[in-house]
């Protein structure tokens, strides 16, 4: 976690997530670049966010596109948020004894069904081998962890309309981010709402 | 092979735009329910994406930049698709790039030649038809055998009547055909191929490959029933009883032509 | 104790070693070529743990002419960077993990750009337009940040590879041979780093020796940038 440094936030919205992280990749102190980002798509109305060793960031990332892609095709429909998060932990879980070392955010909306047809915004966070959590406001990971907790803590409040919690996101990830050596150097910031998918590049701190 | 002959007709015409699929269903009868299928109504409309269109029955995307058409033998077909889609995302997880379009017909062909080899299996009964983009050959028409042999296509067909469809669409087909002229022809030689007087999306499958216009990714689109009933009506394909049905006459050699360019083997 | 740099520019990108080999504070040898070519395209420059080293490399280097015989074209770097990384990813959690950093140039046919990779001997791949790797990093790096810009030409690309040689040959007690290499649009081309205008030399062969080094495209040159 401390090796290469990142972190990751998200936000539950009125009929709206968030989820944002920094883009810095360093080799302990140096920095080495400032385009690594730790969030990806699943689809346009899910993302998750891996926080941790760069190593794992990649193989993990594709394993889950492996397996994302061949349940997409075999059941000719998106995964939920839900029973993504479940994919996720179970892959973790693999590795129990030899594991990656992340702790991975997700953020999604789930699209309304005849049995479900008003399902709330959706987040989710695991530790290393995958034991989930789904907090009610936010879920913060990474080397700023503590400290977006604090900031989250003081500037989330419920039912944020997707501007608001766009403001609220960045400036939670902004604040933690410059008090934290291993994260910062930019940030990028993804609001999930029903019908798009607003994606934001912010200016940070570069030092 | 002999699966193969009596099997819905797929045919896909190669363009410098892209590629156009279409493929024949053969209708079991009212009383199947296709309400649940992917192309059925029980199934909504939402989402642009190839897997979410019509198809499920004899097209289907084996990868972002890969539809494939299938006929012969429906079980055969299933596990060869799961093969290719595994395949695929192997490769994408290695070497984090769509598998080149080449590659994965030649993963396919090595295991559909296995079962020419070895004793006591039987081969799998599927002829393919593989339509894909990759940014070293781009738009690239493959077709495969059960023997496991392979060849690269203009323009070509498989299934019922493919002999005589290959040489219509010998005859008619052009250098430098744009998409739309693709689609066309694609349609048209179907509608005389098939048996039934005008075509529909009940007897009909029809998919594209192409390049998205701002990305320049390549996009996979298995059209909607009611997207290809537009087309048919816009081609003047539907509808029509008028339409000319059957044969192109008296020639049969197909495959192999002077108007066919394989371009690997 | 070594040192190697990667820089992009508009349409072709440098790798630069040190060409030193030895065990602690000791050289013992200083013509040690750390620069590997693995095709028409792409090549990378390696360090870290003696032996390991030589050795990914040369595994590196045949299982791309492979992937190259196999389908009559190389892999672009993208893909070859991905599954360097793989391989690297799937050996540090092995029971003999290679212990090997290295820096991968390329340049992709199919759209005419330059890549650079960043790459650690845990599997971490950084996509960086210059990056450097070993005791160089920590003066060369900012050196990097104030001279490099976007869509440099390769005169200036060299000039500011010259000045983090220099910041190295003054900020660091040892002194470094280095061997350097250029990838363009025409393949794989050594450079001079140490003459005084390493671009006229590498443009007055253009044509004939240059030319015959990268282009022959079934067969990728297996040594490229001895300088002994």
């Amino acid at each position: 976690m401390e090796l290469n440094g990142g972190s990751v936030v998200a936000m539950i919205g009125k009929d709206c997530v968030a989820i944002a992280s920094d883009l810095r990749l360093g080799n302990q102190q140096v920095g080495i670049a400032s385009n690594f980002d730790k969030v990806f798509p699943v689809n346009d109305k899910l993302y998750y966010g891996l926080p941790g060793l760069a190593t794992d960031v990649y193989t993990l990332r594709e394993h889950l596109r492996f397996r994302v892609n061949m349940y997409r095709m075999k059941e000719e429909r998106e995964i939920t948020p839900k029973t993504f998060t479940h994919l996720l932990s179970s892959t973790l879980y693999e590795k129990r004894f030899g594991p990656f070392f992340i702790e991975p955010v997700v953020a999604g909306l789930t699209t309304p069904t005849p049995l479900d047809p008003n399902p709330k915004p959706y987040i989710s966070t695991m530790d290393t081998i995958g034991c989930i959590t789904t907090p009610k406001d936010f879920a913060v990971a990474g080397t700023a962890a503590d400290k977006l907790y604090g900031v989250a803590e003081g500037l989330w409040e419920p039912d944020l309309e997707p501007e608001d919690l766009f403001e609220t996101i960045s400036q939670t990830l902004l604040n933690a981010v410059d008090r934290d050596a291993l994260s910062g150097w930019g940030a990028v910031v993804h609001i999930i709402t029903h019908d798009k998918v607003i994606t934001r590049t912010l200016r940070a701190r570069m030092d | 092979m002999e699966a193969i002959s009596h099997a819905g007709t797929v045919l896909a015409v190669l363009s410098k735009e892209g590629i156009a699929m279409a493929a024949e269903k053969k209708v079991t009868g009212k009383l199947l329910d296709l309400s649940l299928a992917p192309g059925g109504e029980g199934m909504g409309g939402e989402g642009t994406e190839a897997w979410m269109g019509g198809g499920g029955e004899k097209i289907f995307l084996l990868n972002n930049n890969i539809l494939a058409g299938l006929a012969g033998i429906t079980s055969d077909a299933n596990s060869l698709v799961n093969f290719a889609r595994n395949s695929a995302q192997r490769h994408l997880f290695t070497y984090d790039e769509d598998i080149p379009v080449e590659m994965l017909v030649q993963r396919l062909c090595d295991m559909k030649q296995g079962y020419t080899q070895f004793g006591g299996l039987r081969p799998f009964g599927v002829a393919l038809l593989y339509m894909g983009w990759d940014p070293i050959y781009g738009f690239q028409l493959y077709q495969s055998d059960p023997s496991g042999n392979y060849s690269g296509w203009k323009a070509t067909c498989i299934g019922a009547n493919h002999s005589s469809a290959t040489s219509l669409l010998k005859q008619d087909y052009k250098e430098d055909l744009s998409l739309e002229d693709a689609k066309s022809l694609c349609l048209k030689v179907m509608s005389k191929t098939m048996d039934s007087t005008k075509l529909s999306s009940e007897k009909l499958e029809f998919s594209t490959m192409t390049l998205h216009p701002e990305t320049k990714q390549p996009l996979a689109k298995i059209f909607r029933p009611s997207e290809l009933d537009q087309l048919l009506r816009d081609l003047e394909l539907g509808g029509t009883k008028d339409e000319h049905v059957g044969v192109g006459e008296g020639s049969g050699g197909g495959g192999g032509g002077e108007g066919n360019v394989a371009m690997s083997t | 104790m070594e040192c190697s740099f990667g820089i992009t520019g508009k349409d072709y990108v440098l790798l630069c070693s040190d060409t030193s080999a030895g065990r602690s504070i000791v050289r013992m040898k200083s013509d040690e070529n750390k620069i590997k070519s693995l095709g028409p395209h792409l090549a990378m420059a390696y360090g870290g743990e003696p032996g390991d080293t030589n050795n990914f490399a040369e595994y590196v280097e045949r299982n791309m002419r492979l992937y190259h015989i196999r389908n009559n074209y190389p892999l672009l770097p993208g893909p070859a960077s991905a599954w360097i990384r793989r391989t690297l990813a799937e050996s540090i959690r092995s029971r003999s993990p290679y212990s090997v950093n290295l820096l991968l140039g390329g340049f992709d046919t199919t759209t005419s750009k330059p890549h650079l990779y960043w790459i650690d001997y845990l599997g971490t791949k950084a996509v960086v337009p210059y990056a450097a790797h070993g005791m160089g990093v920590y003066v060369s790096l900012s050196t990097m940040d104030k001279w490099w810009f976007d869509g440099m030409d390769k005169k200036e690309g060299i000039e500011v590879l010259k000045k983090c040689i220099d910041e190295v040959q003054k900020r660091l007690t040892i002194r470094f041979n280095f061997n350097c290499i250029l990838i363009d649009a025409d393949g794989t081309h050594t450079i001079n780093i140490e003459s005084e205008d390493p671009l006229a030399d590498f443009e007055s062969k253009t044509g004939s020796a240059a030319q015959q080094e990268g282009i022959e495209v079934p067969q990728p040159p297996i040594d490229v940038g001895v300088t002994a």
